[in-house]
């Protein structure tokens, strides 16, 4: 287990370090001039950090609700979290708000994120706990309800925004800057933290409450800690740089695939894991059709999605 | 469409537009038939128009076949790019019987192309971007009205190698070919200096926002029309500087 944790860990910080080198253009970190040092220090370094934190997040805050939840098919979208960002950002595009210069649509974003996951939780509130099936609906449920919002907003708006919005509900990396990486750090990590330091809880709440009542854990308590370290993540996600579909679902899954499922090896694998593909597939989007870039969830997918259905026929999943 | 028709004194026989046409002020008191994209096909027949006139550029090709299986006149106008300006205000006008006013416009236009083109062929080549929106970044690429603009005023648009109109482009490409000249294209009403702070901040040492050639215009050549002119014109006096 410890050394298919180093690999991981190996993998992780050579994706970060290649997608700082790799480019349209290779930069070579030890002899740089002006504009490649400009390039890499102003414009690289900081969209590698914010893909691994959004990478981590994701990765991570779907290992945890796919145990909670008890649901292969949960990610931090599931959740209606990244729908209520979506709304509250496409409504500062399209009206045009800079209240907080360019940190505007991440502010509105993740309060919009942190709002639904308050009502989320509210919803799948019920005598004294958070109940799984209780959380999924609501979420599934406030989730539609914010994209025919959303989708109502853009059809009476006549507006150029509205490109920019769906642009930016795709998945955006590439305004990255240094200034959303401290409250980014600050969510993730603290969100990271909070699900490996419950990850014996949440292996027990994988096997059903009672169990994890025998263990001496009390499960609506530790639910609700898993969810708001859930809630943090995909917030911050959401707000550094909008959906990126596929890390979130399919990482965890290929975590277990190769390290087992117990959370405490998952949960941090995951993490690393989603960093390094999102690193990966951010570097793929701004190379392949140079000067123009694709969105990096496209991309998250297409390399994700075939190794995942490789894995699927060739393992045993969840038993069967 | 409605500016070009309404540059051609048509506007009082206008019976309906889009929710996208906002151009001339009158156009906005006209009857709406729905959007650009997706106009209702009730709306226009019950307004009972003559002739319906669309765009290659925005209108479905669908919708245009369904106004003529429900016998509609329709004209559709095919110019997408300044060079077809000219022409096709000269075939829309015979279509529309307003032949002598449309030519006395296309001559306009050809007149003052000419007369652009002549003056900026002595000027020395700078290198231009020109930003749709900054926040994530969208330029104009070859293939769009901007685009032109600029090469017709002897300006290398640094954006031109990406294939599309207006592409998601790369920023460490921009700060790479380091742009003498950045236009900053205002859309509708919006704070557009605001929203871009962050992107020209990222910027400061391109040579455009170092000798503080930022300039930014109007929404003008976002659609090909009589105010297209002026668009160019815009860029032209900036560029003169």
């Amino acid at each position: 287990m410890k050394i298919r944790m180093m690999i991981i860990i190996s993998v992780s910080v050579l994706a970060f370090g290649t997608s700082m080198v790799l480019g349209p253009r290779i930069i070579n970190p030890f002899a740089m001039d002006g504009t490649s040092r400009e390039i890499f220090f102003s414009i690289r370094a900081p969209r590698s950090v914010v893909a691994v934190l959004m990478g981590m997040a994701l990765g991570a805050s779907g290992a945890v609700l796919q145990g909670i939840l008890r649901n292969p098919l949960a990610d931090p979208y599931i959740l209606g979290i990244s729908s209520g960002a979506s709304l509250s950002a496409a409504f500062g595009i399209l009206g045009g708000f800079t209240f907080l210069g360019a940190l505007t649509i991440p502010v509105l974003a993740f309060v919009g994120a942190i709002i639904t996951g308050g009502i989320v939780g509210m919803m799948g509130w019920k005598r004294g706990g958070l109940w799984p099936e209780r959380l999924l609906l609501a979420g599934v449920g406030l989730s539609f309800l914010f994209s025919a919002l959303l989708m109502l907003m853009m059809s009476v708006s006549s507006d150029e925004g509205l490109r920019k919005a769906t642009l930016w509900i795709f998945g955006d990396l590439s305004m990255s800057e240094w200034s959303r990486v401290p409250y980014g750090l600050i969510f993730v990590t603290t969100g990271i933290v909070i699900s490996v330091a419950r990850a014996k809880a949440l292996n027990a709440l994988i096997l059903g409450d009672e169990f994890a009542h025998s263990l001496g854990f009390a499960p609506h308590r530790e639910r609700v800690l898993l969810f708001v370290s859930v809630g943090l993540m995909t917030a911050a996600s959401v707000s550094l740089g909008g959906m990126i579909g596929f890390v979130g679902l399919l990482v965890p899954h290929m975590i277990r695939f190769f390290m087992g499922s117990d959370s405490k090896a998952l949960l941090p694998a995951s993490a690393l894991g989603g960093g390094a593909l999102l690193c990966i597939a951010d570097l793929i989007s701004r190379s392949v059709l140079p000067p123009m870039e694709l969105p990096a969830g496209v991309i998250t997918a297409i390399i994700g999605s075939p190794y995942f259905l490789y894995l699927l026929r060739r393992r045993n999943v969840l038993g069967i | 469409m409605t500016e070009i028709l309404f540059a051609l004194g048509l506007g009082d026989r206008i019976v309906g537009v889009t929710s996208f046409c906002d151009y001339p002020p009158e156009a906005k008191k006209k009857p709406k038939i729905g959007g650009m994209s997706n106009p209702s096909l009730e709306a226009v027949v019950s307004l009972k128009p003559d002739i319906v006139v669309m765009t290659t550029d925005g209108n479905p090709k669908e919708f245009e076949e369904r106004l003529r299986s429900l016998k509609i006149k329709t004209y559709v106008f095919w110019g997408r790019q300044i060079s077809e300006l000219p022409q096709g205000l000269r075939e829309m006008g015979t279509a529309l019987g307003v032949k002598e006013k449309a030519d006395t416009l296309a001559k306009e236009i050809e007149e003052s192309l000419d007369r652009l083109k002549r003056k900026h062929r002595g000027y020395q080549k700078r290198k231009i971007l020109f930003v749709v929106w900054p926040e994530p970044l969208i330029v104009a690429g070859s293939g769009s009205i901007a685009h032109e603009a600029i090469t017709i005023l002897g300006g290398e648009n640094i954006a031109a190698k990406a294939a599309t109109s207006y592409p998601k482009y790369s920023l460490e490409e921009i700060l790479r070919q380091s742009p003498d000249i950045i236009f900053i294209g205002k859309g509708m009403d919006k704070e557009m200096d605001k929203v871009s702070q962050g992107f020209l901040g990222r910027l400061r040492n391109a040579p455009a926002v170092r000798n503080k050639n930022v300039f930014f215009v109007n929404e003008y050549l976002y659609r090909l029309g009589p105010r297209t002119m002026k668009g160019i014109e815009e860029l032209a006096m900036y560029m003169e500087r």
